[in-house]
């Protein structure tokens, strides 16, 4: 029943010996090894940065390694492209989804395909799918339409469609709620029990790995630190695995979703620092009866979201990925303009979606993605810098060569940004350092709204504590703090009050002490409080 | 690999595509029973060597650069222009519509009619600048359907006498044809060792350092240069993309428009004399599109592309005397541009490729 | 004299000649952009068509005047434009290089060189048979224009269903289509996304090149170097009013094709329109239709922009 022979259960179905890739001066991966059985969920874990994706990419043939083997059901292969990869029976279920958003769901099924195209062969396949795994979809229905959970549904069928006996899932769970993500791994061990394949689950959340996997590996910069079965491992050990040595800061714990809830309701944010933050009785922001529509009168992107938020205050915005939080922080950008309601920054408003608005009314902002609108990756790191605000540098609309530097070396210094000076080009820095370079622009503008999104993503651990202690100390500072993020350990650790988003509408207000990861998890599914 | 070695194999590699074109091109023309060496010759001679003749391609050199300067404010903007063509024939429509129905005074005019001319441009660039900003239109679509609009347009004035067409005494018995520029009105075409060609040599030359040095240095180039590359985050700092979009698109229209002027106004042997016709515009617009794309959209670098462009042009003034057809410059200069597209690509490919071996290796 | 005008407009409408000319350009565009529609679909805004076609004019000369018969002709012509495609396709989606520089150097170039070698060689070349349809062919107005042509004009009746087939009903077509919305997503799904945009430009060439021929054996039979005069834009133009849908494309090569031939029926009777504006109106009409329906009818997402794997 699977693409090729060789069902031999002691034969493992992929051996990966000694991979190595370098990027530039980065070792991505050094020296790895990887062996996956059929029949088992492999779990690999570790931080962003530690090489599971580039590892990944390897099997799948996105990215050729510099050095190392691969056995495919023991016969040594190399994978040049996705497509070879396919040929071999190696499928991978995407973190950015590998979908075209203006074909049907089941044209979507059918990319990647060879042979001739048979619509309603493809049609029946997709119906067939969906019943066995109780995935529910429309195959005629348009992808761009689709949910974020959809979407991944439409992942999963087309490459179930294929048939692999190699499975990897790409961090699956960031887009759904605890709920789905509940669903998804029953039909994760669904396809490995009953149908024998190999499954990997790659993901940085202890839960999940410990939850869904019969074996784990666990990587850290670049190379296999450990590698266990599931039975024998326990969240504090792994943790200690993947960072190097004890976890205990909060912050690293909140990373790898290890925060007890208890714990975290006893204790106010990070403790003893609470007690020095003043907050203010006036709202600095205040967003009264915000409605953004989609393009060409779709959808609602936000519905009617009222909010206030005081100086010296975290507030956390918590809601699965794809529910409005990125729109809000686009409209705290000047990115969108709005369809209703309001934006009031110090009792004037603001206009919305005019350049700069938002920026000039006193909101820094540090994206969800910055590559996104956060920096502009072919421009120095000095020029990044003094986006916002190039005039303070400049004399009659030139530049001042020294000033420039100047002003960029002192952020540079402040914000420790590893980089080779201010004239390197921005992509030459770590993600950790271009995030440090976007935090010290949009202080540095002195503002008294800060809207942070998503600002931990795809940091290493010792970016993501100089971040939260940024962040808090932002907020002791005197700023407003507005925490986008669907990390909810990162939320119920640094917020003093949380809303919860869910289809572009407030669907509840916790304070910090009321506020735990189940009463967080039912109204991001969407349920009233 | 070394630096010096890299460097040797780009030397090598430019060095070897072009004799490839080169040795095309001369299989043309042996294959056709012409003789390739003489052609070569009379390049040279029509461009440089013969006398007066440096002086003819400066004097196509700077319409080019002007075209090209334009390019690239549109390009670091973020914007795709390719009617460069239409805009420089709006140009020089404006310009002789100022030169014979409005006028200004005396020393003045020539002056107000180069203004004029880079009015006629940008005004040309703006109707895309509008199409894309109100409604969304593409600019590298509309600029390009706007070309043959502005074709009909200036064919169209000059079959009126109230806009483009001369009166009856001064057109003789020709047909769609403007006035004469009278001598006092001219470009100012000084001798200098026997080669003459018009000041807007130097006009283009300060201008191709003044694009340089606006875009590297002030505020506005820096805000463009970030517009251009992420519009988002340019938004998101104040940098409105319609303002500085439509003024880019704007000003690259009116660089095209003043080179369409100056050639009006300049003089040189292949631009009407002194006359708007139809045909006037002679693919200055889409060769100075080429110069900015090869110079990368880079402004020093263009100077330089212009100039080995004009040279081609003035060349092949003297290849037809070889008995060889001078078409061929044509096709030399269109086999020596794909030429130089080459030794980037091979190189990226190879060191893609090199990886790909590796890998294969191993197993 | 504005009831003379009306009569001569009635006239013109009334008569097949109008409709034959008509017939006339409208195929020659739509050899052209129905390969160029292919091309867009892909990603690749492929100004070298006004290239393809020339080259494909010149080839179809050259073929006839080699063997005597149009079907070489027609054979060399695709060939020609087949040509300039390839080059087209090499140098921007293999090398990477700008395909508008690639584009507007091959038009350029390939002007210089089928002039070049028109003087040198002089091909001759002759008019296609005609084959009238029985029965059709006495439709009133119309049967001419659509079944008493000659014989290459046919060929549109298979070329342009069997263009919507490959790209709405075979697995080549929706690979193009992905490579042309989302060439990073295509890519991952494992899709050669420049083979295909490689490939629909040769497409683009053979249709194109064929469309240059049959215009040589239809209308003039003798090259000139100008016998193309911007046809090529115009059929870029008819793509992009039609929305990117084929049949909407169609649409275009006839209105275009009807205007341009109304004005030279109407110039045959003595009344001289606006030439210049009935020549701009290609242009004008497409200007004005995307910026009626820019934003509602969308051009393939990643239209002329280039992919290169790992850079996003």
């Amino acid at each position: 029943m699977t693409g090729t022979g060789g069902s031999d259960p002691s034969v493992p179905a992929v051996q990966l010996t000694g991979i190595t890739k370098r990027f530039g001066g980065i070792v991505a991966c050094d020296q790895v090894d990887l062996t996956l059985y059929r029949g088992l969920v492999h779990g690999i874990l570790g931080e962003n940065g530690a090489g599971k994706s580039t590892l990944m990419k390897v099997l799948i043939g996105l990215v050729l390694p510099d050095e190392g083997s691969i056995l495919i059901d023991g016969q040594p292969r190399t994978i040049h492209d996705p497509l070879a990869a396919a040929a071999l029976g190696i499928g991978m279920v995407h973190q950015h989804f590998s979908l075209v958003d203006q074909l049907s769901v089941w044209e979507n099924v059918a990319l990647g395909e060879a042979g001739k195209l048979d619509s309603s062969g493809v049609r029946r396949r997709v119906a067939a799918i969906s019943e066995q795994y109780g995935l529910d979809i429309d195959p005629e229905a348009q992808v761009g339409t689709l949910t974020a959970g959809l979407r991944q549904r439409v992942e999963i069928i087309k490459c179930l469609r294929r048939d692999p006996h190699i499975l990897v899932f790409d961090e699956p769970t960031s887009v759904l709620t605890p709920e789905e993500s509940e669903q998804l791994f029953s039909t994760l061990r669904e396809v490995v029990a009953a149908e024998n394949r190999a499954v990997v689950l790659v993901s940085h959340k202890l839960d999940e790995v410990l939850h869904a996997t019969d074996e784990i590996t666990i990587m850290r910069q670049g190379r296999v630190v450990d590698r266990r079965p599931t039975t024998d491992a326990d969240a504090r050990s792994l943790a200690r695995a993947m960072v190097g040595r004890e976890v205990s800061l909060r912050s690293e714990r909140a990373a790898f979703g290890l925060t007890e809830i208890e714990e975290a309701a006893d204790v106010g944010p990070e403790d003893g620092q609470a007690a020095e933050t003043v907050i203010s009785d006036e709202p600095v922001l205040r967003i009264e009866g915000v409605t953004v529509r989609g393009r060409r009168g779709g959808a609602r992107l936000l519905d009617d979201i009222s909010l206030d938020l005081r100086a010296g205050e975290i507030v956390g915005v918590a809601g699965v990925e794809g529910n409005g939080q990125r729109t809000l922080g686009d409209l705290l950008s000047s990115l969108v303009p709005l369809d209703s309601g309001q934006v009031v920054v110090n009792d004037s408003v603001v206009r919305t979606g005019a350049p700069g608005a938002m920026a000039k009314a006193g909101i820094g902002v540090i994206p969800e993605d910055r590559h996104d609108s956060g920096v502009v990756l072919d421009m120095t790191v000095a020029e990044n810098l003094l986006m916002v605000d190039p005039h303070r540098v400049a004399r009659h609309g030139v530049m001042d060569k020294g000033q420039v530097t100047e002003a960029a070396q002192q952020m540079i210094e402040e914000f420790d940004i590893g980089c080779s000076g201010p004239d390197a080009p921005l992509w030459s820095l770590s993600g950790g350092n271009q995030q440090r370079v976007v935090l010290a622009r949009e202080l540095a503008a002195d503002p008294d709204v800060l809207v942070a999104a998503q600002p931990t993503r795809g940091l290493d651990v010792g970016a993501i504590e100089y971040m939260t202690d940024r962040l808090r100390q932002t907020a002791v500072d005197g700023v407003a703090v507005l925490l986008i993020s669907s990390e909810l350990e990162e939320i119920l650790e640094l917020s003093d009050r949380i809303v919860v988003m869910s289809r572009g509408r407030i669907v509840g207000e916790l304070s910090h002490d009321d506020a735990n990861l189940e009463t967080l998890g039912l109204l991001m599914g969407g349920s009233e409080a | 690999m070394t630096r010096g070695a890299r460097a040797a194999e780009w030397v090598v590699l430019y060095a070897l595509s072009i004799v490839v074109a080169l040795a095309i091109s001369s299989v043309i023309v042996k294959a056709t029973g012409g003789d390739w060496w003489p052609v070569v010759e009379a390049l040279v001679d029509g461009s440089i060597k013969a006398p007066g003749r440096w002086g003819e391609t400066l004097g196509i050199a700077a319409p080019l650069l002007l075209v090209a300067l334009g390019t690239v404010i549109s390009a670091k903007a973020g914007l795709i222009n390719i009617g460069q063509e239409g805009q420089l024939l709006m140009g020089a429509a404006f310009a002789v519509f100022f030169s014979f129905r409005i006028g200004g005074p005396g020393p003045l005019n020539v002056v107000l009619l180069l203004l004029f001319g880079a009015l006629g441009g940008a005004v040309w660039a703006s109707v895309a600048g509008l199409l894309r900003f109100w409604r969304g239109v593409p600019e590298v679509l509309s600029t390009l359907l706007l070309v043959f609009v502005a074709v009909q347009a200036v064919g169209y004035g000059l079959k009126w006498q109230w806009l483009l067409l001369a009166d009856e005494a001064s057109r003789g018995n020709r047909n769609l044809v403007s006035e004469q520029l009278a001598k006092d009105n001219r470009i100012p075409r000084p001798d200098i060792f026997g080669n003459e060609f018009p000041i807007t040599v130097y006009v283009a030359l300060a201008l191709a350092l003044a694009v340089a040095y606006v875009l590297a240095r002030t505020v506005w180039g820096f805000r463009l240069r970030m517009l251009g590359h992420n519009p988002r985050a340019a938004q998101r700092s104040g940098v409105s993309s319609t303002v500085y979009g439509a003024t880019a698109l704007a000003i690259g229209g009116a660089f095209a428009g003043l080179a369409g002027a100056a050639m009006f106004a300049g003089g040189g042997f292949s631009f009407g004399n002194y006359r708007l016709v139809p045909g006037f515009s002679d693919f200055i617009g889409w060769t100075g599109l080429l110069v900015a794309l090869m110079a990368r959209e880079r402004a020093l670098p263009a100077v330089v592309a212009a100039f080995v462009f004009a040279m081609l042009r003035t060349g092949a003034g003297f290849v037809n005397s070889t008995g060889v057809e001078s078409r061929i410059t044509d096709v030399v200069q269109g086999l020596l541009v794909l030429a130089l597209l080459v030794p980037p690509a091979v190189v990226f490919l190879r060191d893609r490729r090199r990886a790909r071996a590796a890998a294969t290796e191993r197993v | 004299m504005l009831i003379d005008f009306f009569s001569a407009v009635g006239d013109v409408l009334s008569s097949e000649s109008t409709y034959i000319n008509g017939a006339l350009f409208a195929a020659l565009l739509a050899f052209a952009a129905t390969g160029e529609w292919v091309a867009e679909r892909s990603g690749t805004l492929n100004i070298s068509v006004e290239g393809m076609l020339l080259s494909g004019a010149f080839a179809g000369a050259l073929g006839y005047h080699l063997a005597d018969s149009v079907v070489v002709g027609l054979v060399f012509g695709a060939f020609g434009g087949l040509i300039i495609a390839v080059v087209q396709a090499q140098m921007s989606h293999r090398l990477t290089a700008d395909q508008f520089v690639v584009g507007l150097t091959l038009n350029i170039l390939i002007v210089g060189l089928t002039g070049f070698l028109d003087r040198e060689i002089d091909p001759r070349a002759d008019r296609a048979s005609t084959v009238e349809i029985p029965v059709l062919v006495d439709i009133p107005l119309f049967g001419q224009a659509l079944f008493g042509e000659p014989w290459p004009f046919y060929l549109l009746y298979g070329l342009v269903p069997l263009s919507w087939w490959l790209v709405y009903r075979t697995r080549w077509g929706l690979e193009l289509r992905a490579a042309g919305e989302n060439p990073q997503s295509a890519d991952v799904s494992g899709i050669d996304v420049n083979l295909r945009r490689r490939q629909s430009i040769y497409y683009a060439g053979l249709t194109s090149g064929l469309g240059g021929a049959y215009f040589l054996f239809a209308q003039i039979a003798a090259f000139d170097d100008s016998i193309i005069r911007g046809q090529g834009f115009i059929a870029i133009a008819a793509v992009i009013f039609g929305g990117w849908t084929l049949w909407g494309t169609m649409g275009g090569c006839v209105v275009f094709a009807g205007a341009l031939s109304f004005q030279l029926s109407l110039q045959g009777l003595g009344y001289e329109l606006n030439t210049e504006l009935l020549q701009a109106l290609p242009y004008l009409v497409t200007i004005g239709t995307m910026a009626i329906f820019a934003r509602r009818v969308r051009s393939p997402a990643a239209l002329a922009q280039p992919f290169i794997r790992g850079l996003k």
